[in-house]
């Protein structure tokens, strides 16, 4: 048994904000079912971020705008506990698939938007990628220690996408908690600004005035003397030397006289004599492990035994690595449920599971209202 | 109004980032939360955010290391549906009051526990302050910064994505209690935190060509986003991305004045001196103007573009978005007075979230959780909340 899997989730989503809680939910053992585009999702061309947040779905390639295209999406979504998306303000009532229509057909259903600025206010017809939300909520101007005459900095992973995205599978379990107890369904949103805003919820504003919080120096080394990175002899090390005794241990075991004294201290010798050093004295340090731009931390063994990195075997790619499920419950365990789907994988056996024959499927799959991979794949769509 | 975890409760013993933010998002859907604190209080009570991450709960103190505290604690774990701390590993089986223990009394708790690390890691039981799993992950080599080297994320991002598998577990257990009525153990960490942040950045492809690995791998300058940050004439920055979702209304010239960079695509057989000439046209073109002014005109012409700001000036002067959907909250503070923090960031339509109240004082709740609620004596709560 797994904790999910009496859910069903259609996943309508695209980019990273939209499919990435999914795929979480999909772990955890829900039955995710990916409505994709008969031309494919615009994001499988962009290689990692697309491979990143498909995993373990089924999928199913739908034309909306097409009737009877628009009519097979209404009998999944009858079929669903969850709808999920990040559609722009407006985009799902344009394709009669907003929280009214899918109510219509499925009384108790969890309807989730992932937007990007949220439903209201004069921005919110935009949609916008993460780089607009490390900046509104003071991520890059803290990143880069711009207070100190630097220009901001953008931090590499994208992580307004993927905090909007497990708000998401925070507010979806909510909200089936809540239809667990009453057997109510509701409507749900969540943004990228909301989660840029969570990232530097350690803002707060008294009585008009900011209060004080840690700051990088101009070198982003860390925020204090005891809580940095220092370069050694052959590399860096990090400490972490919080509280009086570690600080006085630090002092100690460098014969540091002040701060300066410090980084001049740890240029004496290599991350490997400071680690036995500093462990020895009581003050908590790791080395700066370099990923080799994740293939080293992916395949690293460790990392594979625990399930942080997981294998998927890709039709058309190979091997696959990528993290693996990252939260590990003890009687209903997660799962990474297969690799992420080609165009359309599995459009028969859905079509098959709404009562289609063959035949119609076939017909279907004539007018472009539905596809599944043919001889023509590659040609049509690379090879993803 | 009905909330979404009404009738939940939630024992909250952990400290740090993590724990704390992880429980604040069931809180505020309705989760009963009693912070529970060693005398004195939790160590991490100074750090400034704690006013905003620690409210929306009781707090009542008991010591785990002596007899009455400890009994104290295992009668409140009878009457709570999830356990959540932070504790290195064995902490809690070494007080008697760890997982199996707390299960064999209450086979309906939920019991989750965030580590540094997972349990059988090589690095389980070595500190986990949240910088130190940034340098053990790797996230500190993934970013470049204004040196060669590992940075140090002023963003505690491991903690940041610990969040969140903390609370997506707990609502996983308790969804799957419904039909087995039974809870059971989550574990997570803030290494698996730091990996829930990579997947943009680190995959694998067997059969991948270099074009699908250059695609987010680290550069200098960092990425495609990095260099689309622009320096204003009064020395703001603002940060252009590449889609709003709608066509633009005027083109990038007419309102900044320097050419819009062509598609990729139309680049492909420009020289690195064609290239930087043009990123200095763009760059000198927003030079010539006032961020605000610029910002705002490029949003009315339908481009997806912020100013970048100082983290409290998304509250004040406030975003107007953060504004229009709810999410500027006004808390009194008994200490502070009046804070101006986030929201509640989950917006269930049907039961919405609230914020319940201030971070509660040390021990606030003492009395009426552990006389009101156990029927302990005023001598009885004296003892269970003293130090050993």
């Amino acid at each position: 048994m797994y904790a999910l899997d009496d859910v069903r989730v259609l996943d309508f989503g695209q980019y990273v904000a939209g499919p990435f809680g999914p795929m979480i939910l999909a772990d955890l053992g829900a039955d995710v079912i990916k409505v994709e585009p008969v031309r494919g999702d615009g994001m499988r061309l962009v290689g990692k971020p697309y491979f990143g947040s498909q995993r373990g779905k089924r999928d199913i390639a739908l034309d909306l705008k097409d009737p009877r295209g628009h009519e097979l999406a209404l009998a999944l979504v009858a079929t669903a506990d969850v709808v999920h998306h990040n559609m722009t303000r407006g985009t799902a009532t344009r394709l009669r698939l907003d929280y009214e229509a899918c109510r219509a057909v499925r009384e108790d259903v969890i309807y989730c938007n992932c937007y990007a600025y949220g439903p209201e206010g004069p921005l919110s017809h935009l949609g916008g990628l993460d780089p607009l939300f490390q900046a509104s909520s003071g991520l890059e101007y803290d990143a880069g220690a711009t207070h100190a005459g630097n220009m901001p900095l953008y931090y590499r992973f994208g992580m307004c996408d993927t905090g909007n995205a497990m708000l998401s599978v925070v507010g979806v379990l909510l909200a089936l908690a809540h239809r667990d107890r009453t057997g109510e369904g509701q409507e749900l949103w969540t943004s990228l600004l909301d989660a840029g805003t969570l990232f530097a919820s350690d803002a707060l504003i008294v009585d008009g005035a900011p209060i004080e919080r840690p700051r990088l120096d101009p070198g982003l080394h860390g925020l204090s003397a005891g809580y940095r990175l220092y370069e050694t002899a052959d590399g860096w090390i990090q400490v972490a030397a919080i509280g009086a005794e570690p600080m006085a241990a630090l002092r100690e075991c460098t014969h540091a006289a002040d701060d300066d004294g410090l980084e001049d201290a740890f240029r004496t010798r290599t991350s490997q004599q400071w680690r036995s050093t500093l462990d020895e004295a009581g003050v908590p340090n790791e080395i700066p492990y370099d990923p080799d731009a994740g293939f080293g931390a992916l395949s690293d063994p460790v990392n594979v035994a625990l399930g942080v990195a997981t294998e998927l075997e890709h039709p058309t790619m190979g091997t696959v690595r990528q993290h693996g499920t990252l939260v590990e419950l003890s009687e209903t365990p997660g799962r990474v449920q297969g690799p992420p789907p080609l165009v359309g994988q599995h459009t028969q056996e859905i079509l098959t599971e709404l009562g289609l024959g063959v035949a119609d499927q076939e017909e279907l799959r004539e007018a472009g209202v539905v596809t599944w991979p043919g001889d023509d794949y590659e040609e049509r769509y690379g090879e993803w | 109004m009905t909330q979404a975890l009404e009738g939940i409760r939630i024992l909250d013993l952990t400290w740090g980032v993590a724990g704390p933010l992880g429980v604040l998002l069931l809180a505020e859907h309705g989760a009963d939360v009693i912070k529970v604190e060693p005398p004195g209080g939790d160590p991490f009570r100074g750090y400034p955010g704690y006013k905003v991450w620690t409210r929306s709960r009781r707090s009542v103190v008991c010591d785990l290391k002596h007899d009455a505290g400890n009994d104290a604690f295992g009668r409140l774990a009878q009457t709570a549906d999830v356990v959540v701390e932070s504790f290195r590993p064995g902490v809690m089986e070494r007080l008697g009051v760890g997982a199996e223990a707390l299960a064999d009394a209450n086979p309906r708790l939920v019991y989750c526990a965030i580590e540094g690390y997972p349990r059988d890691h090589p690095l389980a039981g070595r500190p986990g302050y949240d910088a130190l799993v940034q340098a053990a992950s790797g996230q500190q080599w993934e970013q470049p910064g204004w040196r060669p080297g590992p940075i140090f994320l002023h963003m505690p991002m491991p903690s940041m994505g610990a969040l969140f598998l903390a609370a997506s577990g707990i609502l996983a257990a308790l969804h799957a209690r419904e039909r087995t009525g039974r809870g059971q153990r989550v574990d997570t960490s803030l290494l698996q935190g730091a990996f829930l942040y990579t997947t943009q950045i680190w995959q694998d492809l067997e059969r991948a060509d270099e074009s699908f690995h250059a695609v987010m791998a680290k550069t200098d300058p960092p990425g495609i986003h990095q260099p689309m940050i622009y320096e204003c004439a009064d020395h703001q920055y603002l940060h252009l991305s590449v889609m709003s979702g709608l066509e633009p209304t005027r083109s990038l010239e007419e309102i900044t004045g320097a050419p819009a960079s062509p598609l990729q695509i139309d680049m492909i057989d420009w020289s690195d001196e064609r290239r930087a000439e043009l990123a200095a046209l763009q760059r000198d073109a927003y030079k010539a103007h006032d961020r605000d002014e610029i910002v705002g005109a490029l949003q009315a012409a339908n481009y997806a573009v912020e100013a970048i700001v100082p983290a409290h000036e998304q509250f004040s002067p406030p975003h107007p978005q953060l504004a229009a959907n709810d999410m500027i909250a006004s808390v009194h503070d008994p200490d502070l007075g009046t804070t101006t923090q986030m929201g509640v960031p989950i917006h269930l339509l049907r039961t919405p979230g609230r914020i319940s109240g201030p971070q509660p004082r040390i021990g606030e709740h003492n009395d009426p959780i552990w006389g009101g609620e156990l029927g302990y004596a005023a001598d009885e709560i004296a003892i269970i909340t003293a130090a050993s």
